[in-house]
């Protein structure tokens, strides 16, 4: 026991530390990278949804030449018509049970001085921050003028005057979707 | 392991090696595989497939709105669409006016979309 025994233990040891450093480099190293790489997919699919459930409202109904629905309802400044129409084409699903994405809907238009403001239109829950949500959004193209509602009023809050920005206005539906 | 002969030894040592590194090599390759997926993701992702369809889709639509009114409707809304990408889309985007043919059959509009990633280019004829 006393030429090549110490030797040969000491180079099994090298041998085995070598193994488990590699074993640790790809453990750490698998369960690190997994997060980012795969997290696109939800948020794809729910940008999907929410792009769809837009651009659905904004046709008009049946191949008329007119207004789409996103537009009336936001010329009206219809929040709770929009919640009850975004939310049942983002939600409803086959069968009894109703998805639980939640939403939140501003307009986004450019006021009389160029700068570009935001108004909300409705949110199914108040977003507090921890949420990962993702963006979606459609053009649109209105009336700032509603002459149709009594008393008649611009759609804008900066427009105070009713007819000051009367014409019409591109504005940006944008909405965050999210689920809990 | 009391009586082991110096060729045995040399054996353990040898195939040790040989296991240790083939280990770090597949831990290499595991390692430039997920990476690989990482950026083929983040492509996808922030590819603006929906920003440009829409920008296209708005551009078109002004383009037939009566220029009248107290602001003159269709460059307002032009001077908007602009300006709303670029605070909400960070995107610049041009589009010039129509361009007619020689018999004045075919207008021509060239619309422009560059978000410092992604650029998108179209000329879009009417009729």
């Amino acid at each position: 026991m006393v030429n090549s025994g110490g030797q040969l233990f000491t180079i099994e040891g090298i041998a085995a530390a070598l193994i488990m450093l590699a074993t640790v480099f790809i453990i750490v190293n698998t369960t690190s990278v997994y997060t980012p790489g795969d997290t696109h997919i939800n948020d794809m699919q729910l940008e999907v949804i929410g792009t769809d459930a837009l651009k659905a409202l904004n046709y008009p109904d049946n191949g008329t030449f007119g207004k789409s629905p996103l537009v009336i309802l936001v010329e009206n400044q219809d929040g709770s018509g929009f919640y009850t129409a975004f939310n049942n084409s983002l939600n409803n699903r086959t069968g009894e049970n109703r998805d639980n994405i939640q939403f939140m809907a501003n307009i986004t238009y450019m006021n009389r001085t160029g700068m570009i403001n935001s108004t909300p239109l409705n949110a199914s829950r108040a977003l507090y921050g921890g949420e990962h949500a993702v963006r979606v959004s459609q053009w649109i193209i209105v009336d700032s003028y509603n002459g149709a509602a009594l008393p008649p009023y611009n759609i804008f809050p900066e427009c105070l005057s009713a007819p000051s920005c009367a014409g019409k206005h591109a504005a940006l539906v944008e909405v965050l979707l999210w689920r809990d | 392991m009391a009586r082991l002969s110096d060729e045995t030894a040399q054996w353990i040592v040898l195939m040790g090696f040989i296991v240790s590194f083939s280990l770090f090599f597949l831990a290499i390759m595991l390692n430039q595989s997920t990476v690989v997926g990482q950026t083929t993701a983040e492509a996808v992702s922030e590819f603006p497939k929906e920003d440009i369809r829409g920008v296209r889709n708005v551009v078109i639509q002004s383009m037939f709105i009566d220029q009248e009114g107290n602001f003159n409707n269709r460059s307002h809304v032009q001077s908007e669409i602009k300006n709303i990408s670029l605070a909400r889309q960070n995107a610049v985007v041009y589009f010039s006016d129509p361009v007619y043919d020689a018999n004045g059959t075919f207008a021509y509009y060239f619309i422009h979309y560059n978000n410092g990633v992604s650029a998108y280019n179209e000329t879009w004829t009417f009729p």
